[in-house]
């Protein structure tokens, strides 16, 4: 099933240094939500596993996130796709630009994502409040770490 | 594992649980009273329906830890003495079973309804307080007869109990 | 009529251990050393499986084995079969796919058994099942009929590229087209039956085990028809011949058609058995369920009515896409075509009739029969049909019924079926009697008053049961007879054991099977057992579904009964020294006509076995009769169900004030278990009709895969029922039983419907009427009101 969120943050830090750590797996990996791992396999692509929890079901996801329509220090898509074992699949994708706003840098985000398996038969109905907090979550913590290295 | 000890329909029991072990797991596997069925994953169904210490509870969301010392009737503990409760009997002369596979959840939940509601139910009471509890043969019809007749009979065993 | 004989409402001997907490379903029982099965189940609706690596799930606690479609190819372990061909309109044969147990090369469905972990516990089995690892490579999706038959569409199947399997038709297309053709007037219908889970409280499972002993299989499952499937596993499937694998169906926790098919997991644990050397067990959990048992339904159809200048019936044409899932399952073929085109004249003289089917794959569970299995189909758009027509024509819709109803039997219809009894316009009358449809209107009022809408709707239906002759069946391309078996077994003491092949699931026939002995051989009914579910007890047998345990089913058992009494009377011309011509049974004693010469029942079955009153070489001593009893036609059980509801237009909120149905299943066994039957077969037409729909998204994901989001019928959504019979007995059966076990199913959704669309005020509404169909329903303007 599909799921789509867009949202806007404001982090305050110019573009140049968000770029930057929107590219670097240290601050993603510890930004992303239950991320145990974030490994870079080329310049533009990363391994990941990550633990998951929608409703009833929990996932270890394995999968490959790929840096793609890179536009420093504009903007990228980052696409990704997970296999959760018994707990299902999600694939999908951010499309993330960012722009330059006075109290820093503005990110806007537009998120794509297809799920399947258990965690739609039974994460269906609670799957767009998850995304959103797992989206808060992770600007709450690069907005940390844009700060932190600003 | 932990070992648990509670009371199952009147006599101490104990045996092994782990942190996730479901009471209804407990009770059908280790306890080997296969009385207590499930018929779903989601607390929905009430087929698990059993009484902690006189309560109706869903034994598919209960963890068996969490009974610890707790007394628990299930469907097998309703008889005394070989005579059946009034409410299996009142499903048996209703007809308020087919398949037979709701039908514990359905009776444990039918004398819970009693000591909540009382003796004299009338039908909107009894299909408003059956929302836990799905049957899929009967279409409930005769399940709410079950369970007016068996409220009544429970109230005059009461009474003669009461006058004994 | 005696207090336990045919007719009485005698309570349920079965019920003791159920309200007890002692019946025995598959997963109350363990067999000494059971592992447990977990599936691997595709969580794409459509993928190439690339590669599946159980390496990982191999070196986990516990884990005993990984199985995956290589495996058993490697075994030759064959497919599922889907057992009744269908040819299309060229006499081309239906085009299946393989269907094999565990997923080779590709899966097809959310659901999908891709591998299987055995594992000492079942916890250890699921964490086995977390570290397999697959790779899939992603196909389209095509969740439904119309993406599944695009141009272009992939090929879920190489053996039907364009997913179609059959392009099926019945009837004279030129006479209907002509009947058309001088029709004053045409209704016409767009129809969806939206797509069922039928839900049997009671999960699938499967627990098979393996002698090495003496190489004997044993599968313990959760099904409608041990036999049958015995069968298919040995015949076809090849897990073992016949003599080596005994399969038992003990308590069944309902079935309503869902277990009549032979499914992946029981094959998978039955298999593994052996192979791990150690009994198998699974047990659905409810999501699973959902996820891979047959599902219902789902026909998307376009049907027209012809009428003539005085609305009498001239012709019927109905087209339908008919969705059979990824993979066919075993009757899923005949549920669209042989179960349901020949139901369209419904109770009414239609003189032609032409249906055209498409099946289609889709990548969805596979569809097969659900309680009614395409008649429930075919009534919805004749009821729909009729009952639009009359608003059309302006005319009472059971006046027009009426006009239009079948009088004379028997009748020959143009598709097939030769209506052999009923009183069609008996059962519309007595049931608008009891309903007193005469004060509707002042109800309606009293509702308009209170700002709700009321309606009033009818069915009035007919099915086919008893099914079914064999030679007529398998003209139509049915791979089996259905006939059925009993064994009466008379005990030197006169208890009597009776074997049957059918299958209770529900249905009480240790009660009613068993008032029919006692009745014919004049014994107390507590004498008589009836043993079902065991290959290894029965011989054989067809099983249970379709409505035939009565009209098929005890058919038999009268038949070997009256063989029984046939042999007793010889046993009781010797003891009674008189010639057998003489000996008369009645009321369990053999007499000397015109003496008082007579003996009971248990005292010539003592002499049948003693044998010292006769010589055992002319007469052979002991008392068993068997027989085999094939239907010599299929029986016509029919009725007129009525639905009143109200609406309330603010919420869309529709609650069912009242409901008559009076039921013609010919001659009854036990009144309170029939209606027990009828109760139960309304509420899931009303399931149907109200709130139950299975849904794939446009990725094939399975939205409705919980009691959380899939809507079942409970107990605050119904209301009692009023139900009422009459009887036109079945001529081609010795009791004159129709069989009733579907027909609440089948009746109940157009009555729901045709009485939402009166309170309306137009046919712009499609099942399930949810709230909020119905609130959106609410927001157009009633066509009928703003025309009138
Ligand atoms: S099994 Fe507990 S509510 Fe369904
Ligand atoms: S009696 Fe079968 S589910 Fe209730």
């Amino acid at each position: 099933m599909a799921m789509t969120m867009s949202g806007e943050v404001v982090l305050p830090a110019d573009k140049a240094t968000v770029w930057a750590k929107l590219n670097d797996p240290e601050t993603l990996k510890n930004s992303i939500p239950g991320c145990q791992s974030l490994e870079k396999t080329s310049d533009t692509s990363f391994a990941a596993v990550a633990k998951i929890k929608i409703g009833p079901v929990s996932a270890t996801f394995r999968g490959k996130v790929n840096l793609e329509d890179l536009d420093p220090p504009n903007g990228y898509r980052i696409a990704g796709e997970g296999e959760g074992g018994v707990a299902g699949f999600a694939k999908g994708g951010a499309v993330v630009k960012l722009s330059d706003d006075p109290a820093g840098t503005k990110l806007a985000y537009d998120v794509e994502a297809q799920i399947g398996g258990k965690l739609a038969q039974l994460g269906a109905r609670l799957i767009n409040g998850v995304a959103k907090k797992l989206a808060d979550e992770f600007f709450a913590k690069f907005a940390e770490a844009v700060k932190a290295g600003a | 594992m932990p070992t648990l000890s509670m009371t199952v329909n009147g006599k101490p029991v104990s045996g092994e649980a782990e942190g996730r072990t479901l009471l209804v797991q407990f009770l059908r596997e280790t306890l080997r009273l296969t009385g207590t069925h499930v018929g779903c994953d989601t607390s929905q169904c009430g087929a698990c329906l059993v009484h902690i210490d006189g309560k109706a509870v869903k034994s598919c969301t209960t963890l068996a830890l969490a009974c610890a010392g707790a007394s628990i009737t299930t469907i097998e503990g309703l008889a005394r003495d070989g005579k059946l409760h009034p409410m299996q009997e009142a499903f048996r002369e209703n007809h308020g079973l087919q398949c037979g596979f709701c039908t514990p959840g359905m009776i444990m939940s039918a004398i819970d309804m009693v000591n909540r509601k009382g003796t004299d139910l009338d039908e909107q009471t009894i299909r408003h307080e059956l929302e836990g509890n799905i049957c899929r043969c009967t279409g409930y019809h005769n399940i709410v007869k079950s369970i007016a007749a068996g409220a009544a009979a429970m109230g005059k065993e009461g009474l003669r109990q009461a006058a004994e | 009529m005696s207090a336990t004989g045919i007719g009485a409402r005698v309570v349920r001997k079965e019920d003791h251990r159920f309200i007890t907490g002692k019946g025995r379903y598959v997963d109350d029982i363990n067999r000494p050393g059971q592992s447990h099965a977990y599936f691997v189940r595709s969580p794409h609706a459509h993928a190439t499986i690339k590669s599946v690596d159980a390496s990982e799930a191999l070196k986990k606690p516990g884990v005993l084995a990984v199985f995956t479609g290589a495996d058993i190819a490697a075994d030759k372990i064959g497919g599922l079969i889907c057992g009744w061909m269908i040819h299309s309109k060229d006499g081309s044969p239906m085009k299946a796919g393989a269907h094999p147990a565990l997923a080779q090369g590709k899966a097809r469905y959310v659901g999908d058994h891709v591998a299987v972990v055995i594992a000492e516990t079942l916890a250890q089995a699921r964490d086995g099942a977390e570290a397999v690892v697959v790779d899939y490579e992603e196909l389209p999706p095509l969740p439904d009929m119309t993406l599944a038959t695009a141009k272009g569409a992939a090929a879920i199947h190489a053996e039907a590229p364009d997913n179609i399997v059959y392009n099926w038709h019945l009837g004279d297309k030129a006479a209907t087209d002509a009947a058309f053709a001088k029709a004053k007037h045409v209704t016409k219908l767009d129809i969806v039956n939206n797509r069922l889970v039928p839900n049997a409280m009671e999960p699938r499972a499967a627990i098979g085990e393996y002698d090495d002993g003496d190489g004997v299989f044993t599968l313990y499952t959760t099904s409608q028809n041990p036999h049958v499937a015995r069968l298919v596993l040995s015949a076809f499937i090849g897990i073992a011949p016949e003599n080596k694998l005994r399969v038992i169906a003990p308590d069944v926790g309902g079935g309503f058609g869902s277990k009549i098919f032979i499914y992946a997991e029981e094959t998978i644990c039955v298999w593994a058995a052996k192979k791990v050397g150690r009994p198998v067990k699974w047990t659905a959990d409810r999501t699973e369920e959902f996820l891979a048992v047959a599902h219902g339904r789902d026909h998307l159809t376009h049907a027209e009515l012809a009428l003539d200048g005085d609305n009498r019936i001239l012709g019927m044409r109905v087209s339908t896409k008919a969705n059979l899932g990824a993979y066919l399952s075993t009757f899923a073929s005949s549920v669209p075509t042989y179960l349901y085109a020949p139901l369209l004249s419904g109770q009414y003289n239609i003189p032609s009739i032409y249906c055209e089917v498409d099946g289609v794959y889709t990548t969805t569970a596979p569809v097969d029969a659900y309680r009614g299995a395409g008649r429930p189909e075919a009534t919805y758009v004749v009821e729909r049909l009729i009952e639009v027509a009359a608003r059309e024509r302006r005319m009472d819709p059971t006046a027009f019924r009426e006009m239009n109803f079948v009088r004379q039997f028997p009748h020959q219809t143009p598709v097939i079926m030769m209506y052999d009894a009923g009183n069609y316009p008996l059962a519309l009358k007595t049931a608008m009697d009891m309903h007193d449809v005469k004060t509707f209107a002042q109800r309606r009022s009293e509702s308009e008053r209170r700002g709700k809408l009321r309606g009033l709707g009818y069915s009035a239906y007919i099915e086919a049961c008893g099914i079914a002759p064999s030679a007529a069946v398998g003209s139509l391309g049915a791979g089996v007879g259905l006939w059925e078996s009993a064994e009466v077994r008379v005990n030197p003491i006169g208890t009597v054991e009776v074997l049957t092949g059918s299958h209770a699931h529900g249905q009480g026939h240790e009660t009613t099977f068993a008032q029919v002995v006692a009745d014919r051989l004049g014994i107390p009914i507590e004498n008589v057992s009836i043993v079902h579910g065991d290959t290894d007890k029965v011989q054989m047998g067809m099983g249970t579904y379709g409505s035939r345990s009565g009209a098929v089913g005890i058919s038999a058992i009268v038949k070997a009964l009256d063989k029984v009494v046939a042999k007793g009377k010889k046993v009781a011309s010797h003891v009674l020294e008189a010639s057998e011509g003489d000996i008369e049974f009645k009321d369990g004693q053999f007499q000397v006509k015109g003496t008082d010469k007579k003996a009971g029942f248990g005292d010539i079955a003592l002499q049948a076995y003693i044998a010292h009153k006769f010589n055992g070489q002319e007469l052979e001593p002991g008392l068993k009769e068997g027989a085999f009893y094939d239907p010599t036609n299929f029986t016509f059980p029919a009725g007129v169900h009525i639905c009143e509801l109200e609406i309330d237009p603010s919420t869309g909120a529709t609650e069912i004030k009242k409901w008559t149905a009076v039921d013609d299943f010919g001659n009854v066994i036990n009144p309170m278990i029939v209606e027990g039957q009828v109760h139960g077969g309304i509420a899931q037409g009303v399931g149907q009709a109200l709130a139950e729909q299975a849904v794939y998204d446009k990725s094939g994901q399975l939205l409705t895969a919980s009691y959380m989001d899939y809507c079942m019928p409970r107990a605050d959504d119904l209301p009692s029922f009023e139900i009422g019979m009459i009887t036109t007995p079945a001529p081609s059966n010795p009791l004159g039983l129709k069989g009733c076990g579907e027909a609440g199913a089948i009746a109940a959704p157009p009555a729901v419907i045709n009485a939402i669309t009166d309170a309306l005020g137009h046919e712009d509404i499609a099942m399930p009427a949810t709230p909020q169909a119905v609130w959106r329903a609410c927001q157009k303007r009633p066509s009928r009101l703003a025309a009138e």
